[in-house]
């Protein structure tokens, strides 16, 4: 029942490697087919995603174009205007615009939801709020991330990610020439040797020619999935080489501040409602003066303050920069002004700067327009070879059944078992859906003869 | 048989590397601020015309911080009616910074320490009462801290 007719080229080899050829066949034609629809979805999203930066100075032209007139008013005087507008809403960030014909966004939280209020920094009314859980950017980086689904959707779309690696590797196996016969079919289509030929070629070639660039766009993108990224980041920051705490993962420093020595505000106005010696003592810093320490040590412009809410909480400027180097995180005292911790992309480890550079490449934003491109053409090929890719098997599928390769006994492909072995100990989630695969097909499709029949296992 | 070989290998790496978390001395391992810690040290009760010592015990590094290259101190009612200048601490030596002061009216008022040390920085604000409040202080207290006036930033 296997397709050896086609004329693959391991057929004419010993049974051994023909087994192996199936094996490995009947891998990659399940997981393809199994993950290529959630490829699709995150090659389109993150093609969109690529200009993100175009789009939305598109789209909310309004909320941040300003006509530069005289002084700015003050970090503190936009916020006031914020507060007045929103009296029951908490202010967590303030970023100033990064050059003097944009506005300052000012994010509040009210309601359980996220909001960013424009502010006109010349005059500071307000040009607008904008909900953050509606922005089209916003819901667009949420389908990549996490397919809209939180926690569950970011391991699915980490396994995705993990099994492409396992597609790359299998595929490059399928893909690798067994006899000597020319480039044609291997680095170039055959386009005349018939329709079943070309169908197989429109598949194989562009996946060899897109490989690289795909395996670039996963593993850059993986150190910011959910489980594998976060664990990878944790290793690397305590081993010194990574982002230094609090970058991406760890804590923050606190405010040395003690509770007893912080000033108290009393909430009734036209009494004291605190005793006297509550009302001495530290008052926070204003929102004025961490922009001036901004501007002191030279935070690259676009920079987003978080405000802190808690009596030990500190001022975070941080910036993730189009280019990596640029980029910078500090903590600032919220009584003492004293600057904390400020690290910039010099002070990461080495594997921490190939990091920042990985996450850059994979924004489009480190090279600007000529990466945008190459980004996006890669994109569109792993598109292509999805598709390419379910239309192969569509058309080898026989009336009846998947149409997969015999299942041979699988353990008993060491080579295999071991690369299998190996994926599943550095990518555990492939590791632990391996499992999953060789459970169910234990208990479940070896027992049942239709599905057995179906399946072709 | 092999395949709990298979299990007993993945599970334990599973465990491993979801069990990890950011060690609380990581930030020892790359660059690191020495910034100044200050406390600053008024009587617990002012009255009016009392001749006070305002003090600020500086240390750097758990270290107490001798010999700052500037410890100035500023201070002004919470009306903008009254106001000390920015003037140099005198150093006693210990870490500790003060200057005197003396206050004729009665209300809210605020200081600030500039200190600064080998390219570290610091102006805490303390808030303190001389006698009692007036109905203008209590506004103040609830609508927060206003920004000190004139004194952005440092000029050493």
């Amino acid at each position: 029942m296997n397709k050896g007719k086609e004329g693959k080229p391991a057929a004419k080899g010993t049974s051994k490697a023909n087994n192996m050829y199936k094996t490995i066949w009947r891998w990659h034609f399940y997981a393809g087919i199994i993950f290529a629809p959630i490829l699709i979805l995150l090659a389109v999203t993150g093609s969109v995603y690529l200009f993100k930066a175009e789009i939305e100075e598109t789209i909310y032209q309004n909320y941040y174009e300003v006509t530069p007139q005289g002084e700015q008013l003050s970090a503190s005087e936009q916020v006031e205007e914020v507060k007045r507008l929103y009296p029951e809403a908490l202010i967590t960030q303030y970023r100033p615009g990064e050059d003097e014909a944009r506005s300052s966004e000012v994010t509040i939280m009210e309601n359980d939801g996220s909001f960013t209020v424009f502010i006109n920094p010349y005059t500071g009314e307000s040009m607008g709020t904008l909900n953050n859980d509606d922005r089209i950017m916003e819901k667009i980086e949420k389908i990549h991330g996490e397919l809209m689904a939180g926690t569950i959707g970011d391991r699915i779309v980490e396994l995705v990610a993990c099994w492409t690696i396992v597609l790359m590797i299998t595929g490059i196996y399928l893909w690798m020439p067994k006899k000597k016969k020319g480039l044609a079919g291997v680095l170039f289509p055959r386009l005349n040797r018939g329709k079943k030929i070309l169908r197989r070629d429109l598949h194989a070639v562009p996946a060899f020619w897109v490989m690289a660039g795909l395996l670039f766009l996963v593993l850059t993108g993986l150190p910011w999935s959910g489980f594998w990224g976060n664990n990878f980041q944790t290793i690397i920051t305590n081993s010194g080489a990574g982002y230094p705490p609090s970058v991406w993962v760890g804590d923050t420093p606190v405010s040395a501040a003690q509770t007893k020595d912080i000033a108290e505000v009393p909430w009734a106005a036209e009494t004291l409602d605190v005793p006297l010696s509550k009302i001495q003592g530290l008052v926070p810093l204003s929102l004025d003066k961490v922009i001036e320490t901004a501007e002191q040590y030279n935070i690259y412009p676009g920079y987003t303050v978080f405000i802190p809410q808690e009596p030990e909480g500190v001022y975070t400027l941080s910036i993730f920069s189009p280019k990596a180097q640029d980029e910078a995180t500090m903590h600032i005292d919220q009584y003492t002004g004293a600057v904390l911790a400020d690290y910039r992309y010099g002070n990461y480890g080495i594997i921490g700067k190939v990091v920042a550079w990985g996450i850059t490449l994979h924004k489009g934003t480190q090279f600007g327009l000529p990466n945008q491109l190459i980004s996006l053409f890669v994109c569109l090929s792993v598109i292509f070879v999805a598709v390419s890719g379910i239309y192969l098997w569509w058309k080898r599928k026989p009336q009846k059944g998947m149409g997969a390769p015999a299942a041979p006994a699988l353990v008993q492909k060491k080579p295999f078992l071991l690369l299998m072995i190996g994926l599943g100990i550095l990518f555990p989630l492939v590791g632990l859906s391996i499992l999953f695969v060789w459970l169910m097909d234990w208990v479940l499709i070896q027992r049942l003869p239709v599905v057995k029949k179906w399946l072709n296992a | 048989m092999e395949k709990f070989t298979v299990l007993a290998i993945l599970l334990p790496s599973l465990l491993f590397l979801s069990a990890c978390s950011v060690r609380s001395d990581a930030a020892d391992l790359y660059t690191q601020e020495a910034p100044i810690e200050a406390e600053i040290n008024l009587p617990e009760t002012i009255s009016a015309n009392d001749k006070i010592t305002v003090q600020a015990v500086l240390t750097q590094q758990g270290k107490e911080l001798e010999e700052a290259d500037f410890v100035h101190f500023e201070i002004w009612k919470q009306d903008g009616s009254v106001r000390y200048p920015m003037q140099e601490a005198e150093d006693v030596g210990g870490g500790v910074y003060q200057v005197m002061a003396d206050f004729v009216k009665e209300g809210l008022y605020y200081i600030e320490v500039h200190a600064g040390n080998k390219g570290a920085l610091i102006s805490p604000q303390k808030q303190f009462v001389v006698g009692e409040l007036s109905s203008s202080d209590l506004e103040a207290l609830k609508q927060g801290p206003k920004k000190s006036e004139g004194t952005s930033g440092h000029h050493h």
